[in-house]
């Protein structure tokens, strides 16, 4: 069996006293696509920092490649080829649609912090943001500060950023929170378009979107996997059952 | 609305290098030319010594803005980098063997390289925050290097300063710089090829991640650039200008002294920059013109300039925060969209009677001025050409009333103008 693309080994992150994420175990295939699900609160968003080392973790590793990604820069963990969008849509609104993506192309191009190439003259750079552009359905959206797109259209094109830089693993956020149901259809068709031979490791509350892009599933309940495996195999285990149906039962009260 | 500004899909590469060059290029043809002219319309000595000290400070705006409008670092000590640049140009202008085996216009890359310098030791520890970090850390080491010069006498001068004699440098195809005249054409050039590289420097990789760095540091990050280094390379690029500014400053005064460092001038700066407007890449070029200006014709009028000048730059930041060339922008669309016409009127019926009203303001301020601060027994004043008795009761209600009447006429005409605004920035109507 080959490297697995991510795998987390007894993962913990501790808030003061509080543990948040109580020792995870996952190993994600190359070319997967994982969803993470899990009750509001459970740490799925923790644990996607931590992955970034947005967060530093208390405890256990994370390795990308079998690479262990430990005292890395959020940076320097791109560079190796993973990247992730956020929960809250994180892009530069003040420029152009267009130039966020090209911004996102600079360092996988080899551009570095070059002072000596000008952006515009590349045609590689433009061609290669258009072709982005396009992806995601954007081309006609090109010149407008991304600030004032639309929502749905904001987080298309924060996917868009996401990709640009050619990392083979991608991680998304909720890319599909607070979406209307065409929106929500939109991205998942786009998502499935743009993670193609990648691997995708995703957090989502909308089970249609889950059931219908992921391989495999894992169950996140009080910073604990307590199941992991294909959707109908997760979807038949007693315990998820209860533990969505607790969920439910206490938002009720 | 959306519709109008959505761009053709089917060939957007195309339509962009298509006459981007030419159109890139006609300003700063335009720019070389009115450079060139410049003497020949204002031709006296006092006329080129303020357009020097206006270049002098367009270059060292620019790079302040390469700082602030386009990293997101606000400074509050960049005095020190033109400075410190300066002092090292008039250091070598004071070794003669070193100075008289290069021409004189090669001396300002001296300063750069020292303000260089500086920046780099500087912006090693400065540069791993923005925001109020970065800010207080500009500021402290502002001060510090602004107290150094009574202590390191050697190199600063201590309250004196230091001097130099810049016709000493190896003849420059047989000039030595003696002329005022001469020393404005080096200006020129320099301003010209500052203004030019660091345009381009915007143009860069690393120049387009200062943006996006300062936007949204964390994005960012996630694409693979360090927020910290990015910050870094600007600062120091900005520590390079405002270096070549200071050589040039050497260049024109033949003197530098603490006030080339201190925190006032890294004040004037910021608000001649804030002036300008952060936003746009011209915009520390307008405040450096429009501030200059006011610094040198405003003051000979009156000693209040400064306090005219600090109204402007209060008005400025609470009514305009893009500064004066955001203000010139938001009339792009009005322009496009051919409504230019229609704010003629409305502008003349408010703006009209608000400069007279002010006007009226100033004549009180002066007048108040003048009773309170002349010496015994100077009654007589003059104001815009008349020349009355500050004791007596009539100029004082003229003033008031012309202050009074014009802001109000002003105020009536206020909503007027705004409509017009507004309609004229609606596509469709005027059609």
């Amino acid at each position: 069996m080959s490297t697995p693309a991510l795998e987390l080994s007894g993962l913990k992150k501790s808030f003061g006293k509080a543990e948040i994420i109580r020792g995870i175990n996952l190993s994600i295939g190359k070319s997967e696509r994982h969803a993470i699900i899990g009750p509001n609160g459970a740490g799925k968003s923790t644990l996607f920092n931590l992955i970034t080392a947005r967060f530093m973790p208390t405890a256990g590793s994370v390795k990308l490649h079998g690479e262990d990604l430990r005292g890395l820069q959020p940076y320097q963990i791109n560079r190796k080829g993973l990247s992730r969008s956020f929960q809250i849509t994180n892009i530069f609104p003040a420029m152009t649609v267009f130039e966020n993506v090209r911004c996102a192309l600079l360092w996988s191009q080899g551009y570095k912090y070059s002072f000596w190439n000008l952006v515009n003259r590349s045609r590689q750079l433009t061609e290669g943001a258009d072709a982005i552009l396009d992806q995601i359905n954007l081309l006609g959206r090109r010149d407008l500060p991304a600030g004032t797109l639309s929502y749905a259209e904001q987080r298309a094109l924060e996917i868009g950023i996401t990709i640009a830089g050619g990392a083979d693993v991608i991680m998304l956020d909720e890319p599909t929170a607070g979406m209307s149901h065409s929106e929500t259809d939109y991205i998942t068709d786009l998502i499935m378009k743009v993670t193609e031979g990648k691997t995708l490791i995703m957090v989502e509350h909308d089970m249609g979107v889950v059931f219908g892009l992921a391989d495999r599933i894992s169950v996140l309940v009080y910073g604990e996997i307590i199941a992991t495996g294909k959707p109908e195999d997760v979807r038949g285990d007693p315990r998820v059952q209860e533990a969505y149906l607790g969920a439910a039962l206490e938002a009720e009260h | 609305m959306s519709d109008q500004l959505t761009t053709d899909p089917s060939k957007p590469a195309q339509r962009m290098r298509a006459g981007s060059m030419t159109l890139t290029l006609m300003p700063w043809i335009i720019a070389a030319i009115a450079l060139i002219l410049m003497p020949f319309i204002f031709t006296s000595n006092s006329a080129l010594t303020i357009m020097n000290q206006m270049w002098i400070t367009v270059i060292f705006a620019l790079a302040y803005n390469m700082l602030l409008g386009q990293g997101g670092m606000l400074s509050f000590g960049h005095a020190v980098y033109a400075g410190v640049g300066g002092f090292a140009c008039m250091h070598i202008m004071n070794m003669s063997d070193l100075f008289a085996s290069f021409p004189l216009p090669v001396l300002p890359i001296f300063g750069g390289l020292f303000g260089m310098g500086l920046a780099m030791i500087v912006g090693a520890f400065s540069t791993r925050n923005a925001g109020t970090v970065f800010a207080m850390i500009s500021l402290g080491v502002g001060e510090l290097i602004a107290a150094c010069s009574v202590i390191i006498v050697a190199f600063f001068g201590g309250e004196e300063g230091i001097s130099g004699d810049r016709t000493y440098a190896m003849p420059f195809f047989s000039n030595e710089f003696l002329q005022q005249i001469d020393v404005y054409y080096l200006t020129s050039f320099w301003v010209i090829l500052a203004a030019a590289l660091m345009y381009l420097w915007s143009r860069t990789p690393v120049g387009r991640m200062a943006n996006a760095v300062r936007d949204n540091p964390e994005r960012a990050e996630f694409l693979g650039y360090s927020a910290r280094w990015v910050r870094f390379y600007s600062f120091v690029a900005s520590g390079f200008f405002a270096g070549i500014a200071g050589g040039l400053f050497a260049i024109n005064y033949e003197i530098l002294t603490e006030e080339n460092l201190n925190t006032a001038s890294s004040g004037v700066i910021l608000l001649v920059t804030f002036l300008g407007g952060v936003g746009f890449f011209f915009g520390p070029i307008i405040g450096a013109i429009v501030f200059t200006l006011v610094q040198t014709v405003l003051s000979l009028q009156t000693e209040l300039w400064a306090f005219y000048a600090g109204s402007l730059f209060v008005a400025t930041v609470m009514f305009f925060p893009g500064g004066l060339a955001g203000l010139l922008m938001m009339h792009v669309p009005v322009f496009k969209l051919g409504n230019a016409k229609q704010l003629i009127q409305p502008y003349i019926k408010t703006l009209l009677p608000a400069a007279i009203g002010i006007l009226g303001v100033c004549a009180l301020v002066e007048m108040t001025f003048h009773f309170r601060h002349a010496s015994i027994g100077d009654d007589e004043m003059t104001l815009f050409w008349t020349t009355f008795d500050i004791h007596t009761l009539l100029p004082w209600l003229i003033a008031g009333a012309v202050a009074l009447i014009g802001i109000g006429i002003a105020k009536r005409n206020a909503p007027e103008l705004k409509e017009a605004w507004d309609a004229a920035n609606t596509a469709g109507d005027a059609s």
